[in-house]
């Protein structure tokens, strides 16, 4: 991805945005007694579309918001969605995305991958009551959200950045020129 | 060339991990900080907006969960039962239109609210997205005199305290959350005991007792014991409704009661609540 002044304030936006709708939306309703956690799944878009330092950083960010808004220690957020961007963004720069089930089946691994970072976070501080283990159940149902929910954020997201994609830009570079009365 | 990037790229990585477990290890169990502060103080009147407008799309999906949630349950059952509990607790249901305000009314009025405290209503803002915490925004702060260590109801019961504040906003606990802990006392036994919370079951709540001499038995009534010892309170003032027993009985091998309590407000699905400020708690 190619970051433009004017990519960078769309992905803010994007970013911004997304912690909202979560707070006030997603956290908000629930099927099957599970609210969807979306923000996992716009880290990931993140590091699909721009790599390991875009993933990192706006996990970082979106994390660091996040924490900020709920009055959480800051922090710990951030360091699980780091790590889920940073991944993304790996898996980006190492193999050719030709699926388009790659996308939404990495949002559902790695919101698997970051709930249980939550958890372990959790853990490192103390969790001072028993667990059970319908969270197990809980957070397999997050990532079949995720699955769905990250399939459309993916084709969102890639919509709303396309000029910046390399990728993009190549196809458009290799396009045949229109030939007027061929 | 491409050295270059690479050891930039993971110096960035590495101080991004490092800020994060900085940040961490500054601000854990420190409340809210100015940063936090402002930040709220900014998004607090854009949630509150965004809360609003999407309500009627919540209320949809919502909807949808809870009649897949309705299958196979005795809906008549279930009215006589609710109907039951809050006699038991003293207020009658209010189910006309505008139901949260006419809840919180009559639960002003029931007498659980203890004298000399303020109720403030607010409404929940924003949820914590994760199973592992249990923490939800309101939309009122120090500026309507909420305070840390509050004690938040809605119109069903006890539902957490204040655990961070900023002018605006207030981060709520649940007593769903793995920190809290609540003194209680199972009505009409007198029994005292703890309800502790168990990760990912939101409406199960272990209740402990500290003496098991007397029995209590499926139904009963948990309020809150708000004891006094020696210059030391409970953080809860006395006979909020809690819950009710589901599930009661004898670990042999401790000679230890322990029950299952269903906490009478739904936490999965909060809207209006109502933070007690004052009171000394």
């Amino acid at each position: 991805m190619i970051l433009t002044p004017k990519i960078v304030v769309r992905l803010l936006l994007v970013g911004l945005f997304g912690v909202l709708l979560q707070l006030t939306f997603f956290s908000q309703v629930a099927l099957f007694h599970v609210s969807p956690d979306i923000l996992p799944s716009l880290v990931v878009c993140f590091g699909l579309l721009g790599g390991t330092m875009t993933g990192a950083v706006s996990g970082f960010a979106i994390g660091f918001l996040l924490d900020c808004l709920l009055i959480q220690p800051l922090g710990g957020a951030s360091l699980v969605l780091i790590a889920v961007g940073y991944a993304a963004g790996t898996f980006r720069e190492r193999f050719e995305i030709h699926s388009r089930l790659v996308a939404p089946l990495m949002c559902a691994v790695l919101t698997l991958a970051a709930e249980l970072g939550f958890g372990a976070v959790e853990a490192m501080f103390g969790i001072h009551a028993s667990v059970s283990v319908l969270v197990v159940r809980d957070m397999l149902i997050k990532s079949v959200f995720a699955f769905f929910l990250g399939w459309a954020i993916y084709v969102g997201m890639r919509r709303l950045v396309r000029p910046a994609l390399v990728d993009e830009a190549t196809v458009r570079r290799t396009r045949r020129p229109t030939v007027l009365g061929a | 060339m491409y050295r270059k990037q690479v050891r930039r790229r993971r110096a960035i990585l590495a101080l991004l991990i490092v800020g994060s477990f900085a940040l961490l290890t500054l601000t854990y169990g420190q409340g809210s900080n100015s940063l936090q502060r402002g930040v709220t103080a900014v998004f607090a009147p854009v949630s509150s907006v965004l809360d609003r407008a999407l309500k009627p799309a919540r209320d949809l999906i919502n909807w949808i969960d809870e009649t897949f949630d309705a299958r196979g349950n005795n809906r008549r059952l279930e009215e006589e039962l609710q109907a039951a509990r809050k006699q038991a607790v003293g207020a009658k249901a209010a189910l006309a239109e505008n139901a949260e305000f006419r809840k919180l009314l009559k639960f002003d009025k029931s007498g659980a609210i203890p004298e000399g405290t303020e109720p403030v209503t607010g409404r929940v803002i924003g949820l914590s997205p994760t199973v592992w915490f249990s923490d939800v925004m309101i939309d009122v702060g120090s500026g309507e005199g909420v305070a840390v260590g509050n004690p938040v109801v809605n119109g069903d019961g006890l539902i957490g305290m204040v655990t961070a504040v900023t002018g605006s906003t207030s981060q709520v606990t649940l007593i769903s959350d793995h920190s809290s802990h609540v003194t209680v006392r199972v009505v009409p036994a007198g029994v005292q005991g703890v309800v502790t919370p168990t990760v990912g079951e939101p409406d199960r709540l272990s209740l402990e007792f500290l003496n098991s001499t007397k029995k209590i038995h499926k139904g009963e009534s948990v309020v809150t014991a708000g004891w006094h010892s020696e210059g030391f309170e409970s953080r809860f003032p006395p006979n909020i409704p809690v819950g009710e027993v589901v599930q009661a009985s004898i670990l042999e091998q401790v000679a230890q009661e322990r029950s299952v309590v269903r906490p009478y407000a739904d936490l999965r699905n909060l809207d209006t609540v109502q933070v007690l400020t004052g009171g000394g708690h």
